[in-house]
């Protein structure tokens, strides 16, 4: 069962074209990495699963509902609103720049949405930060204020936001490439256990080692296309495409 | 010596028509800018307003984008007007003119003519701050709470809006201390605010020097403004 299908997206930004029939499948319980050079659309992909950015064509389904239908620029067809928004919820997006709400102590970050748009009471929407605040190992930090924390924790926090939503699925954007290196591995960690405890995520890295480690299917995007996917082994040992030689050769 | 003695006790004598109709100064200043305030947040939200995730039928869709354009229209050419237009025009045209056609109008207490003139004036003024203000929070923080599940209302009230609340206070208080010199104005109506105030003392030829104390009294309002408005600045810029 897949929780994220999409069919043919494309997207222009001007002349450039920046997504061409992208036909993306991630399925329940599947890590997937995608690595590209500079460019090649990563975020705008990620970004466009989730309604950030609106594409020209093609299909997006979420648990295997259709999400999105455009064609030549136009609403095809969507879901009522309601249901759109219960869809989006679905996916959990964690942002490049952590993007906290930085007048709301960190518990309130986890809590705010949950009591205002899932209608959570708040004791329970409480209970809930603080066990997710556990386990990204920052429950000393539930009544600051998110400027007083490294990025590293930022982004764990960030993460822990994600989550209290208890979406199917993860979405990452480089998590940690606004980190200074010392504060890249707790971030990583904390993803590594999410992906041993069965949550299905998408994450778009410059981290080879995560994807090597953490990954069951590593995609390679290039110039807006899907270039070459495989397992991590594959893909990452033994390239076919030679823009993913090419691109593993100047990272590595 | 004695000259120094005879202008002090002249001073003395001045001082409390100068500081009761100072009293009028800051009245006006003070409900007119309260008054701009609340107005001015409905005109940078419609400034800004555009239709956000566009969802249902095509028909409800244009509705709402011929809405979202007409609100901005009008938000726009108020802001265009107001700030492009003189001061001084816009209260002769409230005070002289509009009870002309509007019997309604017709104001007994020059106050009245002068409150609605300012109010009108500073919301233009103060919408462009808080537009600005509103539109300084960086994107990221948009896209957070669309990621979260949030209502475009919602991401306004609880996210953008208090966060700008707080980029907003310096400048709007840089412009309460504008208004209040800029208010008198209304001493071309006659409304009895200090400048005229000081002019009537100033008519009798011995008394011309009063300008002199009076614009001590301007002087000691907008210090004591500052000095007060950069105190709030720092006590709520400490609580993060
Ligand atoms: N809002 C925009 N307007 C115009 N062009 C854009 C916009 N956003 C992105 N682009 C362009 O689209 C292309 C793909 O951008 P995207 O951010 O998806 O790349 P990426 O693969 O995530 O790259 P990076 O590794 O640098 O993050 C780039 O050439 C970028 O300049
Ligand atoms: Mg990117």
């Amino acid at each position: 069962m897949s929780i994220i299908r999409t069919e043919y997206l494309n997207k222009h930004f001007g002349a450039l074209h920046v997504l061409q029939d992208i036909n993306l499948t991630v399925d329940q319980g599947e890590v997937v990495c995608i690595i590209g050079p500079s460019g090649a659309g990563k975020s705008t992909l990620l970004r466009a699963l989730n309604g950030l950015e609106s594409v020209h064509s093609g299909k997006i389904y979420i648990d295997d509902t259709l999400f999105l239908h455009r064609e030549e620029g136009k609403l095809v067809s969507a879901p009522p609103s309601v249901q759109r928004k219960a869809m989006l919820l679905e996916t959990g997006m964690v942002f490049q720049s952590f993007n906290l709400f930085p007048h709301k102590t960190v518990l309130e970050n986890l809590v705010l949405a949950q009591v205002k748009v899932k209608r959570t009471p708040k004791n329970e929407a409480e209970e809930k930060a603080r066990g997710l605040l556990d386990q990204v190992g920052l429950n000393d930090k539930a009544e600051a204020y998110p400027a007083k924390l490294s990025g590293g924790q930022q982004q764990r926090v960030a993460i822990a936001r994600a989550l209290a939503m208890e979406p199917r699925i993860m979405l990452f954007d480089e998590p940690t490439s606004a980190l200074d290196p010392e504060l890249v591995g707790g971030v990583l960690a904390v993803m590594k256990d999410l992906a041993r405890s069965g949550m299905t995520m998408l994450v778009v890295t410059h981290e080879i080692g995560f994807a090597r480690e953490a990954a069951n299917r590593v995609i390679f995007m290039c110039d807006g296309q899907i270039a070459e996917e495989g397992p991590p082994a594959q893909l990452l040992g033994n390239p076919q495409n030679p823009r993913t030689r090419q691109f593993l050769n100047s990272v590595l | 010596m004695e000259a120094f003695q005879q202008a002090f006790r002249q001073i003395i004598g001045w001082m409390p028509a100068l500081i009761k109709a100072s009293g009028n100064t800051i009245l006006l200043t003070a409900t007119a800018v309260t008054t701009a305030l609340a107005l001015s947040v409905f005109l940078a939200l419609g400034k800004i307003s555009r239709v956000h995730s566009p969802s249902g039928s095509r028909g409800l869709n244009l509705l709402r984008k011929a809405a979202s354009a007409l609100v901005r229209g009008i938000s726009s050419a108020y802001v265009f007007f107001f700030r492009g237009t003189p001061l001084l025009m816009q209260l002769f045209f409230i005070y002289y003119v509009l009870p002309r056609y509007i019997p309604a109008l017709a104001f007994r207490e020059r106050f009245w003519a002068a409150y609605i003139a300012f109010s009108l004036n500073v919301a233009a003024y103060l919408a462009e701050i808080i537009r600005a203000a509103i539109q300084s929070i960086p994107k990221g923080q948009l896209e957070a709470s669309h990621a979260l599940g949030f209502s475009y209302g919602q991401t306004m009230r609880m996210i953008v809006i208090p966060q700008a609340y707080r980029r907003m206070i310096p400048p709007v208080c840089n412009e309460f201390v504008m208004v209040l010199k800029d208010t008198s104005l209304v001493a071309l109506i006659a409304m009895t605010d200090l400048t005229y105030q000081t002019k009537i003392i100033a008519s009798n030829r011995a008394s011309s020097l009063v300008y002199i104390p009076a614009m001590v009294v301007y002087l000691v309002m907008t210090a004591f403004f500052t000095i007060v408005f950069n105190r709030l600045e720092k006590r709520l810029s400490a609580k993060e």
